[in-house]
């Protein structure tokens, strides 16, 4: 690859440690800490086949040799990777016997955000007892996807079913050396999704929008495939805005995603892990490495909103591989109270006429730090490539900040980039508007913030939207007194 | 309806206006007139109730009611409403789901259900119709981009939408090509009635040959230094308003 | 490198010199792993054995160098022959206003209290380079402009380098402090005469007082095997307005580091330049805006044309404090590649810490507008003298702010001379 991770190296503090890891013990638990019989064990455990085995023991002897990224503008006590358990058997009990039994507040998110009573109880870790409408339109659902010949599976399955693709495909995007967090979910990923879409199929439903409860809880180094054959397109959606309250501090996924030729991905995330409290205590640690390649006229397009987490540190990129190939970011990152978030994408264009666009938007409250960081990098023989990125920031209150970080790197005459920052507030004037109007200052924010983001919301699958839409507003609550 | 007793006000350190009275009742018009800076603009914003503004001293009453306390979308709920003289921008937010908030705010506020999606749709069309107002319009962004006779027909539009008791048009006429102007003085009397009221803040006498009013009343220097019906404003028209500031103030 | 034994060890700045040592002979040459240096590799410059301190001086004749001053206007001149100051070819003056030389300035005790007060204050004391500079510089220009002063002509600041001896080093230092209302002009150069490797390591400070007015004008024209890097560091004070225009039209490789602290309210701080490159030259902008204080503006605008097989960058970083509200902060940087081979790397880069402020940047990449060659070409113009005729154009609204009409022709016509076009009319 013509770049590498420590070439954004950036300087960093570090701030006390104010987190405690707590893992309730359940008895198919393996003890703390990482060495090469854990990995071993681990794919053991999983019944994964030999080459698997030996696939993530080299990544292991990789992430050894690798030390800790310091680049990003984000302060944190780096985690002790020694105090983490690295398997632990999907729980199958049920937390609470009902509902009554889950935080209030918890619950109030849920209402609010318009999710139903039998997602709300799955979702909190409620034992269900009816069999939830969903089980049987889970499996038309399966039943469709199989007709097309579309495999849509956990990664563990696909290891054991489909070994053929995912032995070709696996790292192949993210190199098991790719950087620090790459290299530990190489080792020792969870689980995760597979998704394959045969040549020229089109994806007849949005992926995973239902499949979003039973994909709670792959653990917390998660590893998703996507492999679009020539000429298919999907849309897969990812996460959740039901608020996350994981109690493993880090997570550390990676998604490939692969568009063959004339092929289109569209990948949309919604990521609302715990954030911490008001005090900045607690709160997950979100080290994500999401990348797509695109070969000959594919397309690949990211879509995120980004609310939760206490660190995130995210750049979906795209490699644009193959002439006419099509890369776009379109982000939504808030930060509230002390959550920072170092967040943006590459593009890096290879192949002659790619195209790439890149719209972001971040917007930062309380005491938080929200950086945008990105690259657009256009290599000698990438003939008429075109980029066109946009990064706008919004304060509110002045004990926050925002940053952007934008390298760009043409080697190419014909390259066309534009790259356009703005940086705001919302005015007092737009305010008293509003309230002039009978909205009341609060639910004005909601509205101007939606406004300023509705470029990305836009991109959402619609009833994504929705949901992204009511988390910006409770998201940003209580920021502006 | 509104009723303003003795009324000072203070921006920062300096005050602005410096005791005004004016009583209005249902089903009247009243224009409000004086030169540059005299205070104009401030009563309005004072009656909506923007923060940036102290009242020292007086009150002004609603229906009864005392508003110093009352927020300003409270006031908004309670049927106030302030046609800006500089019109703010909302980027990404566009006039119909600014409307729609707007509406199901105040109707939230009265203990009542959202409109339901067919009956706004049916009120945006009749009064966009009302007021010449292209469809296309009102999917753009709230004032991002309109010309300054589009974002002064947008407030009568919003005026329109929102059925206020008290209307306050703060240079609603200012940058109005006569076209434009005719089409905002033909909306604004079709709202009149005999249950609603009009505050017309205006620099000229020209918006007054299509919206008649009752009253007249020339500020200066944070007072109301005369009242008397249309004719006032023919008067001021002729002999500008130097004549008035030449009067002792009292 | 034992330079050591050249410094003099009385001198009145002994300490800084030496804190300036311990701290370079820590960080060493700053190399491509940091940050600030990602694009910008000194390797090439390290390899050579550079002498520091030159063993003899030279002379040199008017004639020989009349074409690097700006000749057409009567202007004070500080000229220095490889760093060493050249008082046949200069004119400085006491008259009301110092304009003179950092050696004096340094050593007579008539300058002591200025001296203690602004040498070394705004430059940085952790950048190596810079400290490399404060160590060893021994010469310079020093110019004092006192309160409601304004010089009665600009003042040129000239460096040559004959390099009679093998290769040389030199390390300027510029003290520029202009008081309360005063007013000053200044253009600078630094011109190898010789085809030895030059590396000059210069350092500037510029005091900018209360409704201080200063225009500063780099032109960086030097040889293939010449090589510059140049640190300006700006303090301002309440309502003073600091222009720099930088025109980098050649040399081996220029690093340009220009640094605005802004210390008070009402600040005007613009940035401004024009580079056109070819061979295998390389031009890095590192520019700093450092909003410390609300209400103040900033503008910075960058045009960069690059050929052949140079290398550009810039990076531009503008920091807004948390107390610094109503800053208005913009920056722009437009590019253009006319050949295959070349490079441009751009990072302009925000940080915010303040609500209530209009940030913005733009930057692009492309290439002249072929709507716009067309019309010319079909008025009869031939595409090589469009060519030139459209990049003049891109580059022209940074030469608009020049307030020096003889030296605003001075530098189109360098502009055309590096496009290689006669644009028929005289610009």
């Amino acid at each position: 690859m013509a770049y590498t991770e420590e070439e954004l190296k950036k300087e960093l503090e570090t701030k006390e440690y104010e987190y405690g890891f707590y893992t309730d013990i359940e008895s198919d638990t393996f003890p703390k800490g990482l060495n090469e019989e854990v990995v071993i064990a681990l794919s053991k455990k999983k019944e994964e086949p030999e080459w698997m085995t030996l696939w993530r023991l080299e990544a292991f002897k990789i992430w050894k040799e690798m030390t800790e990224p310091e680049w990003a503008n984000i302060h944190y006590q780096k985690p002790d990777f020694q105090d983490i358990s690295y398997y632990s058997a999907p729980n199958k009990k049920p937390k609470y016997e009902s509902l009554d039994e889950v935080d209030p507040e918890l619950l109030d998110t849920f209402k609010r955000l318009g999710i139903s009573l039998d997602e709300q109880k799955k979702l909190a870790g409620v034992a269900v007892d009816i069999v939830m409408d969903s089980v049987s339109v889970a499996t038309t659902f399966k039943k469709t996807l199989a007709e097309k010949g579309i495999i849509f599976c956990s990664i563990s399955e696909a290891i054991k079913e489909h070994p053929e693709l995912v032995k070709k495909y696996i790292g192949s995007v993210v190199p098991k050396k790719d950087n620090f967090y790459a290299a530990l979910n190489s080792a020792v990923f969870s689980d995760g999704s597979f998704c394959y879409i045969p040549k020229g199929v089109r994806c007849p439903m949005e992926l995973s929008t239902y499949f979003r409860i039973n994909q709670a809880g792959t653990g917390q180094f998660e590893r998703t495939l996507v492999i679009a054959d020539k000429g298919s397109y999907v849309s897969y959606l990812e996460g959740c805005t039901a608020p996350s309250r994981d109690e493993n501090q880090l997570h550390a996924a990676v998604v490939e995603l692969i568009a063959l030729d004339d092929a289109e991905i569209k990948y949309s995330t919604v990521q609302n892990w715990f954030p911490g409290n008001k005090e900045g205590k607690g709160g997950v640690y979100n080290f994500v490495t999401k990348r797509g390649l695109c070969e000959r006229n594919a397309k690949i397009s990211w879509t995120q909103v980004e609310t939760g987490s206490a660190i995130t540190w995210k750049y979906p990129s795209c490699i644009l591989k193959g002439d006419n190939s099509i890369g776009e970011f379109y982000s939504i990152a808030v930060t509230n109270n002390f959550q920072q978030a170092d967040t943006g994408t590459k593009m890096v264009h290879l192949g002659k006429n790619t195209k790439s666009t890149i719209i972001s938007k971040g917007i930062s409250a309380g005491k938080s730090q929200n950086s945008y960081r990105g690259l657009v990098q256009v290599n000698s023989r990438a003939d008429n490539a075109r980029n066109f990125s946009q990064c706008d920031s919004l304060l509110m209150g002045n004990e926050c900040g925002a940053h952007t970080f934008p390298y760009i790197e043409a080697k190419n005459k014909s390259a066309q980039i534009e790259h356009e920052a703005t940086t705001s507030k919302i005015g007092e004037d737009q305010i008293f508007y509003c309230n002039q109007r009978g909205i009341d200052t609060e639910k004005a924010i909601a509205l101007i913030v939606n406004g300023f983001s509705k470029e990305v919301l836009n991109k959402l699958p619609m009833e994504f939207a929705v949901e992204a839409q009511k988390l910006l507003e409770i998201s940003l609550e209580g920021s502006v007194g | 309806m509104l009723k303003i007793k003795d009324l000072h006000a203070r921006v920062e350190d300096k005050e602005i206006l410096k005791g005004i009275n004016l009583e209005v009742k249902p089903g009247e018009v009243h224009a409000i007139m004086g030169p540059n800076g005299s205070g104009k603009s401030t009563l309005a914003s004072v009656i909506a109730g923007k923060e940036d503004f102290e009242i020292t001293k007086g009150t002004i009453l609603f229906e009864g009611e005392e508003l110093d306390e009352v927020a300003p979308e409270e006031r908004a709920h309670k049927g106030i409403f302030l046609s800006f003289q500089y019109p703010v921008e909302i980027p990404g937010v566009s006039v119909t789901n600014f409307m729609k908030t707007a509406i199901n705010e105040s109707r939230k506020a009265h203990g009542k259900e959202d409109m339901p999606a067919s009956k706004m749709l049916k009120l945006i069309r009749e009064k966009s119709e009302l007021l010449d107002i292209d469809r296309k319009f009102l999917s753009r962004s709230l004032n991002e981009g309109f010309s300054g006779g589009e974002k002064k027909r947008n407030e009568i539009f919003q005026m329109a939408m929102l059925e206020p008791k008290l209307a306050i048009l703060d240079e609603t006429d200012s940058g109005l090509d006569i076209d434009a102007l005719r089409i905002v003085a033909n909306g604004v009397n079709k709202l009149k009635s005999k249950d609603n009221a009009v505050i017309l803040i205006t620099h000229y006498q020209r918006l007054l040959e299509y919206i008649i009013p009752d009253f007249v009343h020339v500020i200066h220097d944070g007072k109301i230094v005369k009242s008397g019906t249309k004719e006032l404003a023919l008067e001021l028209e002729e002999k500008g308003y130097d004549w008035l500031k030449k009067e002792p103030v009292v | 490198m034992a330079f050591e034994n050249n410094v003099d060890m009385d001198h009145p700045i002994h300490d800084i010199r030496s804190e300036a040592i311990k701290n370079f002979e820590t960080k060493g040459f700053p190399s491509k792993k940091e940050e600030a240096w990602k694009y910008t590799s000194l390797n090439s410059l390290q390899k050579i054995d550079f002498s520091i301190f030159p063993k003899e001086e030279n002379a040199l004749e008017y004639h020989q160098v009349k074409k690097y001053f700006l000749h057409e206007i009567d202007t004070y001149k500080i000229v220095f022959i490889d760093g060493i100051y050249s008082s046949y070819l200069s004119e400085t003056t006491h008259d009301g206003v110092d304009i003179c030389l950092m050696s004096s300035a340094l050593t007579k005790p008539m300058y002591q209290q200025v001296i203690d007060v602004y040498f070394n204050k705004v430059a940085s004391k952790e950048e190596s380079l810079t400290t490399l500079n404060t160590a060893f510089s021994r010469e310079g220009a020093y110019i004092y402009i006192p309160k409601n002063k304004a010089p009665k002509k600009p003042v040129e600041i000239l460096h040559f380098a004959t390099g009679n001896e093998a290769t040389l080093m030199l390390q300027p230092r510029n003290l520029i402090i202009v008081e309360e209302n005063a007013e000053l002009q200044v253009i600078e150069r630094h011109q190898s005469l010789t085809s030895n490797e030059v590396l000059t390591n210069c350092v500037t400070e510029i005091f900018a007082a209360k409704n201080a007015i200063v225009d500063y004008y780099k032109v960086q024209n030097d040889t293939k095997k010449a090589s510059l890097i140049d640190n300006t560091y700006i303090a301002q004070k309440d309502k003073s307005v600091v222009k720099v225009h930088t025109f980098s039209f050649g040399g081996k490789l220029t690093r340009n580091n220009l640094n605005f602290y802004q210390n008070g309210e009402h600040i005007d701080s613009t940035l401004k330049g024009v580079t056109i490159l070819g061979e295998k030259q390389h031009v890095d902008h590192h520019t700093l805006v450092h909003h410390q204080q609300p209400n103040c503006e900033s503008h910075q605008d960058y045009k960069g044309i690059y050929g052949e097989r140079s290398t550009g960058v810039f990076n531009g970083k503008i920091i807004v404090d948390k107390i610094a509200q109503k800053t208005n902060a913009f920056q722009q940087n437009n590019n253009v590649l006319i050949s295959d081979q070349a490079t441009i790397n751009t990072k302009p880069q925000l940080e915010i810490f303040a609500d209530d402020v209009k940030c913005s940047h733009g930057c692009t990449i492309g290439q002249l507008d072929e709507d716009a060659m067309f019309y010319l070409q079909s008025r009869g113009i031939p595409r090589k003298e469009a060519t030139g005729l459209l990049m003049y154009a891109f580059a022209n609204n940074v030469l608009e702010s020049v307030r020096l009409p003889e030296l605003k022709q001075r530098i189109n016509k360098l502009i055309a001379t590096k496009l290689g076009v006669r644009l028929g009319f005289d610009l």
